[in-house]
């Protein structure tokens, strides 16, 4: 199957990169299929970790971090209730960096309710925990909007998180 | 063998490994065996210690790490065995001191105790040099292979001597500054 690559997708990727990610370590979504093909095909340097659960993918990154690496992790919204011990017990007081990119679900344009309360809670988990997120809303500001959370998550030595919406990812 | 007589045991033979341990009594028994700055003692992220270990893997290539985990731990994370067996790091051995028991909070007993076998679950998931010891010498000997290694040390439990200190981002700073 030959898709046309999102220019939010391609943003995505072109900005992590920009900003020195060379590892990411991800659970597969639908619309992250873009990112992590775009991956694949055009950035050769670029190593994806497969992991089986999101909170795995967090403690891989930790570890990616601890060897010198800058990494991210990206995985739908959903996961991220799989993954708050990590990031609270380990990422946050360890002051471990990494980007965490996020693709939505349970937000506007949602067609399975099951999805919409961890949805709606996004945010404000991010906030209570305190990791600082941006949210991408056109293709256009993707890659700044990256490279700069990126950059500032390594310059701080703290995570920091970029969403994806549903009314981006699947328009 | 006791937990601390097997931590001391890797501790002497690993050279300069990078050594993650897991939180509670692992991490505590790895502080009393040798303190050391390539030591990554973990105070919280329970079942995670052989998923940092496996990161550090992938970005240290030429450095070897051992992952100091505790059957319940892993037990919490069972799908780093897969994981493991996928990317398949030559230079990571995850050594599970398996006391049969959440003895870090209070001795309730684990399912390894009625017969949970970790390493069939290792050697399942293609981790192929997965193995039960409980020897100090046989421990030993597992530590490096050509492969990943996956070693159940049966362990009594002993109760830690020292713990480690809550200072994280020092322990994450020495941790790194050792490696390089």
């Amino acid at each position: 199957m030959n898709r046309a690559v999102p220019e939010w997708a391609s943003g995505v990727c072109a900005g992590a990169h920009a900003a020195g990610i060379l590892d990411v370590a991800y659970v597969p979504d639908n619309p992250l299929s873009h990112v992590l093909g775009e991956f694949e095909r055009n950035y050769a340097d670029v190593r994806l970790v497969l992991a089986t659960r999101e909170e795995e993918a967090f403690g891989i990154a930790a570890g990616l971090c601890l060897g010198g690496k800058r990494p991210a992790v990206m995985l739908q919204s959903s996961g991220l209730g799989n993954s708050i011990n990590a990031l609270t017990t380990l990422v946050i007081p360890y002051r471990i960096p990494m980007l965490i990119v996020v693709s939505m679900r349970g937000d506007e344009g949602e067609w399975n309710a099951a999805q919409t309360p961890m949805g709606e809670a996004v945010r404000p988990i991010l906030d209570a925990i305190r990791i600082p997120h941006a949210s991408v809303t056109d293709g256009t500001s993707a890659k700044r909007l990256v490279a700069e959370a990126a950059g500032f998550s390594f310059a701080s030595g703290m995570p920091r998180a970029i969403l994806l919406p549903r009314r981006l990812t699947t328009s | 063998m006791t937990r601390l007589e097997a931590t001391q045991a890797i501790v002497n033979a690993c050279g300069d490994a990078a050594i993650v341990a897991s939180l509670g009594h692992p991490a505590y028994d790895l502080f009393a065996a040798g303190d050391r700055p390539r030591n990554f003692y973990t105070w919280g992220s329970m079942g995670l210690a052989s998923s940092i270990g496996l990161g550090i893997a992938l970005a240290r290539p030429a450095i070897h790490v051992i992952v100091l985990d505790g059957d319940g731990s892993l037990l919490m994370n069972l799908g780093s065995l897969a994981t493991i067996g996928l990317l398949q790091p030559k230079n990571l051995t995850v050594v599970v001191m398996d006391n049969e028991l959440y003895a870090t909070t209070g001795g309730q007993p684990t399912p390894t105790a009625t017969g949970a076998d970790l390493a069939a679950a290792a050697r399942a998931m293609r981790i192929e040099d997965a193995t039960i010891v409980r020897t100090e010498d046989e421990l030993i000997g597992r530590l490096r292979g050509t492969r990943p290694q996956f070693v159940v040390a049966k362990v009594a439990e002993s109760p830690p001597t020292a713990k480690p200190p809550l200072d994280y981002v020092g322990i994450k700073q020495r941790f790194m500054a050792a490696l390089g």
